[in-house]
C-alpha cells in the first residue's frame, strides 16, 4: 500500500474521532435539541467503507450514523449545522441526526428504526439489478437490529433474487443499555448467514487498512457472484463511564447509547483506550506517536477553522 | 365482464407497455394469481415479475427502496391485513422519501377482504385506517368507471399510493356508468345530478349508493350521486354546493373504522349548509362486537330513507 494512501486513511480516522469529540463538547454544553448517537470506536469500518466505495455504490445507514456521514461528507460543519437544525445543515434541518443521509455522497437512506433500513436496501439492490447497474448496496446495521425479523426477511429476499449487497453488522454487544447475554440467546451469525446461502465475514481489531482491503475484496465478490455478504464487525462504542450505585461499593457501567459522554474530553491526542478496541490506538501499527500527534494537531486546527472556532 | 376480470385487464394493459417495471408479491404468477387479480400479467422491456418469499415487511420497504433508486414497481397482496407487517415502512420510510418528489412509482394493490367473516383478521380490513397512518394516497375501486380513471392515472405514475379492490365485488358483473365529473386527483367522482337529495358514498359503498339513487327515483326523488374514493383530504366544495341546492344529504360509509371519512363531510355540511335532512348510513358496531362475526354487507332500509326524505 502506498505511504500516501496510508496517511490519508490515518488522517481520516483522526478526523472522525476529533470531529466527534468536538460534537461531544457541544453536547455536554446542552447545545442540541435532538438526540445524537456518538460513534467513537466505530471509525475504522466507516473509513474503510468510504475508501472502498465506488461511484455506483449506495450506502444505507442506521440511527448511529455519525461516523459514516463524517467519512462520506468529509466535513463537520454541514453535519453540525444539521444537528443544530439550521437551514444550512446537510439536509436543511429536515433529517436531524437519526435519519441523516447525504445523497450527493451516496448515503441515500438512513433510518432511526431498528431493522427498517434492511428492506429499503433490498429494494435499492433490486433496483440496481433491474437497471443493470454494477454497484454494491451497503447497509449498516447492528447486533440489536439483527434481532428484528426484517434482518432475516431481507437477507432471504436478497439471496432469493441474486442481489449484490453488503450487510455490515456493527456488533458492539449492546442494545441501548442491555448486553447481548442479558437479552437473548447467542446467534451464530456465520451459521445463520450460510444457512441462507449468504457469505459471512468477520472483521475485528479495528485496523482500517486491513478493513479497507477486506471490504474491497468483499465488494468484488458480492458483485461478481450477485449475492449478499454479511460482514460482522466486532467493535466497542467508546466513551462509557461508571456511576456510583447507592448502598454499594461497586460502580455501574453506563454504555454510550444516545446522549453526551460526560467523561470524554476533547484532547489533541484523541486516543480513548490504549488497546485494539480503539481505532486511533491501532494507527500506531503504521505510524510513530510523534507522526500521529502531529497529524492530530493539524487536523484539529483545520476542523476548528472549518467550524469557525479559531 | 366481472369486476375482477376488468381490474385485471386494466392493470395488464398498463403493465405490458411500461418499461423497467417490477411486479412482485406472493403467488402473483402461480395458483389462482390472487383470485385472478394478477392473472397473465406481463411487463414491458427490462421489467421483472417476481413471486416473492413471504416477507411482507421487506416487500413494503423494497418497493420504497426501488422508488428511491428510480425503479418503478407494483406490489400485489392477497389481503390488506398482510400489509400490517409493513406499517413501519409505510410510515417511516415513506416519510423520508416523500420529502422530495420521487421520479419513480410504487403502488401497492391489495384485496380488501370484505366478503364475509373470515376470522379475526377481517376486523382490520379497513382501507381508511391503513391509509391514514401516514396520510398515504389511497384509492378504492368500486365500478368500471373509477377503475379506469384510477388505474390509468395512478398505477405507474411517480409517487406512492395504495389501491384497494373489494373482494365482495370480485364476482359482480360490471355495468356501464357515466360520470358528470371527476376531479383531477381521481378522488371524487360525480355520477348523477339531481335536485331532491345528495348521496355521498365512501369507501366501497358506491353500489349501495347507486341502488339508493334508483330507489329514490322510483319515489320521485331525483338525487345527485357522488363517490369519495380516497381518505386523503378532499375538497368538499362540489358536494357542499350540491347539498346547498338539495338541502338533503345521505352519506353511506361501509368501512368498519372508528374514524370515518363520511363524518368529515357531515361536519362540513352542518357548518356550511342549511339542511332539511342529514342521514348517515354506517355500521353501528358497539364495544367488542366488531371482533365477532359481522356481515360485511351493509343492511340498508332504502324505503325508510325515502320516507324520511319525503317526510
Amino acid at each position: 500500500m502506498e505511504h500516501k494512501q496510508n496517511i490519508a486513511i490515518a488522517k481520516e480516522i483522526l478526523r472522525l474521532r476529533l470531529s466527534q469529540m468536538l460534537i461531544n463538547e457541544k453536547y455536554k454544553a446542552g447545545l442540541f435539541k435532538i438526540p445524537l448517537h456518538i460513534a467513537m470506536g466505530h471509525e475504522a469500518i466507516a473509513v474503510a467503507v468510504d475508501a472502498a466505495m465506488e461511484e455506483n455504490d449506495l450506502l444505507v445507514c442506521s440511527h448511529r450514523n455519525m461516523h459514516y456521514n463524517l467519512a462520506r461528507t468529509k466535513a463537520l460543519k454541514p453535519i453540525l449545522d444539521e444537528y443544530f437544525l439550521k437551514k444550512e445543515g446537510l439536509a436543511g434541518a429536515e433529517l436531524g441526526s437519526m435519519n441523516l443521509a447525504n445523497e450527493k455522497k451516496n448515503i441515500v437512506y438512513t433510518s432511526s428504526i431498528l431493522g427498517n433500513n434492511l428492506p429499503v436496501a433490498t429494494g435499492l439492490a433490486l433496483g440496481h439489478k433491474v437497471k443493470g447497474v454494477n454497484g454494491l448496496v451497503i447497509v449498516q446495521t447492528g447486533d440489536g437490529a439483527m434481532e428484528e425479523g426484517a434482518f432475516y426477511e431481507s437477507l432471504l429476499f436478497m439471496k432469493s433474487n441474486s442481489l449484490a449487497a453488503l450487510i455490515i453488522v456493527e456488533n458492539n454487544e449492546w442494545s441501548m443499555h442491555t448486553r447481548i447475554h442479558e437479552r437473548r440467546s447467542p446467534i451464530d451469525l456465520s451459521k445463520f448467514s450460510e444457512s441462507l446461502g449468504a457469505k459471512y465475514e468477520k472483521l475485528y481489531e479495528n485496523d482500517p487498512y486491513k478493513y479497507t482491503e477486506r471490504i474491497k475484496e468483499i465488494r468484488e465478490y458480492a458483485l461478481k457472484n450477485k449475492t449478499p455478504v454479511v460482514a460482522e464487525v466486532d467493535l466497542d462504542t467508546l466513551g462509557g463511564w461508571y456511576v456510583d450505585v447507592p448502598g454499594s461499593t461497586e460502580k455501574r457501567f453506563i454504555h454510550p447509547h444516545s446522549g453526551p459522554l460526560p467523561k470524554t474530553e476533547l484532547a489533541e491526542w484523541p486516543e480513548l483506550e490504549h488497546s485494539a478496541n480503539d481505532p486511533v490506538f491501532v494507527l500506531h501499527t503504521y505510524f510513530s506517536s510523534d507522526e500521529l500527534k502531529a497529524m492530530a494537531q493539524e487536523i484539529l486546527k483545520n476542523i476548528k477553522k472549518e467550524i469557525g472556532e479559531v | 365482464m366481472k369486476y375482477i376480470e376488468y381490474v385485471n385487464q386494466l392493470i395488464g394493459e398498463k403493465t405490458a407497455i411500461t418499461e423497467r417495471l417490477v411486479l412482485f408479491g406472493e403467488n402473483i404468477a402461480a395458483g389462482s394469481h390472487i383470485s385472478g387479480l394478477t392473472k397473465q400479467l406481463r411487463v414491458g422491456k427490462g421489467g421483472l415479475v417476481i413471486n416473492t418469499p413471504n416477507t411482507e415487511n421487506t416487500h413494503a420497504g423494497a418497493g420504497l427502496g426501488m422508488m428511491l433508486g428510480g425503479v418503478s414497481s407494483i406490489l400485489f397482496m392477497k389481503q390488506q391485513d398482510f400489509l400490517l407487517l409493513g406499517i413501519d415502512q409505510l410510515a417511516n420510510t415513506y416519510n423520508f422519501i416523500r420529502r422530495k418528489k420521487p421520479a419513480a412509482s410504487f403502488t401497492i394493490v391489495f384485496v380488501i377482504v370484505d366478503s364475509g367473516y373470515q376470522g379475526l383478521q377481517s376486523s382490520i380490513n379497513n382501507f381508511g385506517d391503513l391509509c391514514s397512518i401516514a396520510r398515504i394516497p389511497g384509492f378504492t375501486i368500486t365500478n368500471k368507471r373509477d377503475a379506469e380513471e384510477i388505474i390509468n392515472t395512478h398505477l405507474v405514475s411517480p409517487g406512492f399510493r395504495i389501491i384497494g379492490v373489494s373482494q365482495r365485488l370480485f364476482g359482480k358483473e360490471l355495468s356501464e356508468i357515466e360520470t358528470v365529473s371527476v376531479n383531477a386527483e381521481k378522488t371524487l367522482f360525480h355520477y348523477k345530478k339531481g335536485n331532491g337529495a345528495t348521496i355521498a358514498c365512501f369507501n366501497l359503498s358506491f353500489p349501495y349508493g347507486l341502488t339508493l339513487h334508483e330507489k329514490l327515483k322510483e319515489k320521485g326523488i331525483d338525487a345527485s350521486l357522488f363517490s369519495v374514493n380516497s381518505v386523503t383530504p378532499i375538497d368538499w366544495k362540489d358536494i357542499i354546493e350540491d347539498v346547498k341546492k338539495t338541502k338533503n344529504l345521505v352519506v353511506i360509509d361501509d368501512s368498519k373504522s372508528e374514524n370515518l371519512s363520511c363524518d368529515n363531510l357531515l361536519v362540513a355540511a352542518y357548518e356550511n349548509c342549511k339542511m332539511d335532512h342529514a342521514i348517515a348510513v354506517k355500521r353501528d358496531i358497539k364495544g367488542n362486537d366488531w371482533l365477532w362475526p359481522n356481515l360485511d354487507e351493509l343492511r340498508i332500509d332504502y324505503e325508510e330513507i325515502a320516507k324520511k326524505l319525503l317526510g
